[in-house]
């Protein structure tokens, strides 16, 4: 690996992003199911953290000289075909698993393969490099699958509350040591101790920071992140764990629908406004449901607010930095 | 409508106690008192102040600094505080002012009112709205039930760590005796907020970390563990408020709040509890429980009605962020007579 090689990523810009320029996962429900084709790049590079530091990181990426971290979000439909080709630009070997439905196995430094399965549960669903776990999906590799029911534009799992607009958000924590040293091509050999966390790939930057309000690096206005709605605009957030913390997620201004956890519907739709984010590969999936704030005086429909993780070492990075971390912004508009 | 972009950081802010051993003053902190967008009177008022001096003594006899908010708004200069801070406590309906004084000139602080849903003014978070610098009128309207807590929200990794938060109960209508509107009724209560306390972290200043400065906040490694400000070492099993002394037949409301930010898991010493809300809203249907799992900021509301007399420890495991094993633990007792 030459480090000359290494894309680095910082306030430039997401090289490469195949975000499609919309933050929303959109979705137009199809009367037949469906193959959809998706190649994924195994590519490494750099990506500059809110302290300044450049810290190693693998992606699921577009294209052969990009890295995207997570990689881009998919989204099908119960009974779809899914072939994705993974193209290992790397000298390591890699691989796509997405636990219970499919597992290419290794492939090899600069081998090509694709591999083909259905998808028949709706729900959330996280894709990664099952190899060496958890390092290579901690470096990046991972993403998100959201498969919605057959023919539904507006559900979780048939017969759920319905919603108007959907997100998927990928929570990792980064350990600069491990990923130095499987830059290095070795295993870590020293604790786990995340210094930076990131919501798809990014920490939050605040007023007063150079980078604030750039959506390609604050994670409060990256459009894949930031919610954004109007009253009534109720919204559907996937939010899926690559990391290995339990986390408390935790939404202002309104509560949340709690409508599943690793999965499994819920059996009551409890409204909470902290939820727990299983570790390693866990998930949850709630309703942002974009009510007039309840509590109020005099009555508003507009405003800027938080959703940030409430174990709140999170909020930081580099050991302080408070608030750069897994954060968001909910925009009223 | 207030815009956040206008809102001016004070970078390099000079640095409140000198900055202390940082050397590094303030950053990202947005100093501001204004006026309460349509302010009107309200139906209940509470004043806060700040102290940054207070202490609890630990069972190994440990003294650990403690920070929170004063009743009655003056500054606890010299005399430390009340931990918890003092309850904040008001019925459904009503329009409730807290008032924040800041001593703006050598911290800056918020009041959070966690599971309140406000405007962004008065929702008290710094980056998004600003940390009061003098005194600034919390206003807002309760709108459902429950159990809550309110935290400082500037800096929020250390200052709600050091002790800055306290219980936010709304009560019905009909007042207490009741968990919501046409919940359970209940005869006696306990709030069990049960937090953790790293005590290498309760040496920093008020604005460690906010340049940049590498001050370990991404890391927690407790090294006590108490429930509502009490030891659970020993004395949280006997302290007046804490443990509970009650008949059989009467009905306990436990307001359980995880006020630490590590995972925990709370057992009831063999008695059942009825989970009726949490986060200030009612179960659609009431579960049966003999323990919880909670993470950071969960309240569950809970009935428990014991059938004979007996003596129950009543165990909270804390869950290491990292290895996700218990760590620690804090106990206290509900004995019925």
């Amino acid at each position: 690996m030459k480090r000359r090689d290494f894309l680095k990523i910082g306030s430039a810009g997401l090289a490469g992003s195949l975000l499609g320029g919309a933050g929303l996962l959109s979705w137009t429900p199809r009367a037949s199911a469906a193959t959809i084709d998706r190649s994924f790049y195994v590519t490494e590079g750099t990506i500059t953290q809110p302290d300044g530091s450049d810290v190693y990181f693998r992606g699921f990426s577009a294209s052969g000289t990009g890295l995207n971290v997570p990689g881009s979000s998919l989204v099908v439909q119960e009974g779809d075909t899914l072939r994705i080709t993974v193209i290992n630009t790397l000298d390591v070997d890699t691989s796509f698993v997405i636990d219970g439905l499919v597992d290419s196995g290794p492939i090899g430094p600069g081998q090509t393969r694709t591999v083909e399965f259905t998808v028949d549960q709706a729900g959330s669903y996280l894709y990664h490099d099952g190899l060496n776990a958890p390092y290579n999906r901690l470096l990046g590799l991972h993403g998100g699958l959201a498969v919605m029911p057959a023919g539904s534009s507006n559900e979780l799992y048939p017969g759920s509350p319905t919603f108007v607009q959907q997100y998927l958000w990928l929570i990792n924590e980064v350990d600069p040591v491990w990923h130095a040293d499987l830059a290095r091509r070795r295993n870590p050999t020293t604790a786990f101790e995340p210094r930076y966390f990131t919501i798809n790939g990014r920490s939050m930057r605040v007023p007063g920071h150079p980078d604030y309000a750039n959506p390609a690096v604050d994670a409060g206005y990256a459009t894949d992140t930031r919610l954004v709605g109007s009253l009534g605009d109720r919204t559907l957030v996937r939010i899926l764990n690559a990391g290995l913390c339990i986390h408390s997620v935790h939404f202002h201004a309104n509560h949340v629908e709690w409508l599943a956890t690793n999965g499994q519907p819920r059996p009551d739709v409890w409204l909470k406004d902290s939820l727990r984010l299983p570790a390693d590969k866990g998930g949850i999936d709630v309703i942002y449901p974009f009510e007039a704030p309840p509590d109020a005086w005099p009555p508003v429909s507009t405003g800027h607010y938080p959703m940030h993780f409430h174990d709140e070492m999170t909020q930081t990075a580099g050991g302080g930095l408070y608030q750069f971390g897994i954060a968001t912004t909910i925009s009223f508009e | 409508m207030f815009k956040i972009d206008k809102a001016i950081p004070m970078m390099g802010m000079g640095g409140g106690m000198g900055g202390g051993g940082m050397g590094g003053g303030a950053c990202y902190v947005y100093p501001d008192a204004p006026a309460t967008p349509g302010l009107v009177t309200p139906d209940v008022t509470f004043n806060r102040g700040i102290y940054m001096n207070g202490s609890i003594t630990m069972d190994d006899g440990a003294q650990i600094r403690i920070w929170g908010f004063t009743d009655g708004g003056g500054m606890g200069m010299g005399m430390g505080g009340p931990f918890p801070s003092p309850a904040i406590r008001v019925r459904e309906g009503q329009i409730v002012h807290t008032n924040l004084t800041v001593q703006g000139n050598m911290w800056l602080h918020t009041i959070h009112h966690h599971g309140i849903e406000p405007s962004t003014e008065n929702d008290g978070v710094g980056h998004y709205s600003f940390d009061v610098n003098g005194t600034y009128t919390y206003q807002w309207k309760a709108a459902h039930a429950g159990t809550y807590f309110y935290h400082c929200h500037t800096n929020t990794v250390l200052h709600a760590e050091m002790g800055m938060y306290g219980a936010l109960i709304i009560d019905p209508p009909e007042g207490p005796g009741t968990l919501y509107s046409g919940g359970p009724a209940y005869d006696l209560e306990v709030v069990w907020a049960a937090d953790e306390i790293d005590s290498s972290w309760h040496t920093l200043d008020w604005d460690a970390g906010t340049c940049g400065q590498d001050v370990g906040l991404h890391r927690l490694n407790p090294d006590y563990f108490i429930i509502t400000g009490v030891d659970g070492a020993r004395s949280a099993l006997t302290a007046p408020g804490v443990a509970v002394n009650m008949q059989v037949g009467q009905r306990l409301l436990v307001r359980y709040i995880c006020a630490g930010y590590l995972a925990q898991r709370i057992t009831f010493g063999g008695l059942t509890a009825t989970v009726h809300m949490s986060d200030g809203r009612p179960l659609p249907n009431p579960v049966e429980v003999t323990a919880i799992d909670a993470v950071s900021a969960e309240r569950y509301d809970c009935i428990i009605t014991p059938t004979e007399a007996g003596v129950h420890d009543v165990v909270i495991e804390f869950f290491d962020q990292i290895t996700n094993q218990v760590i620690g633990t804090a106990r206290t007792r509900i004995t019925v007579e």
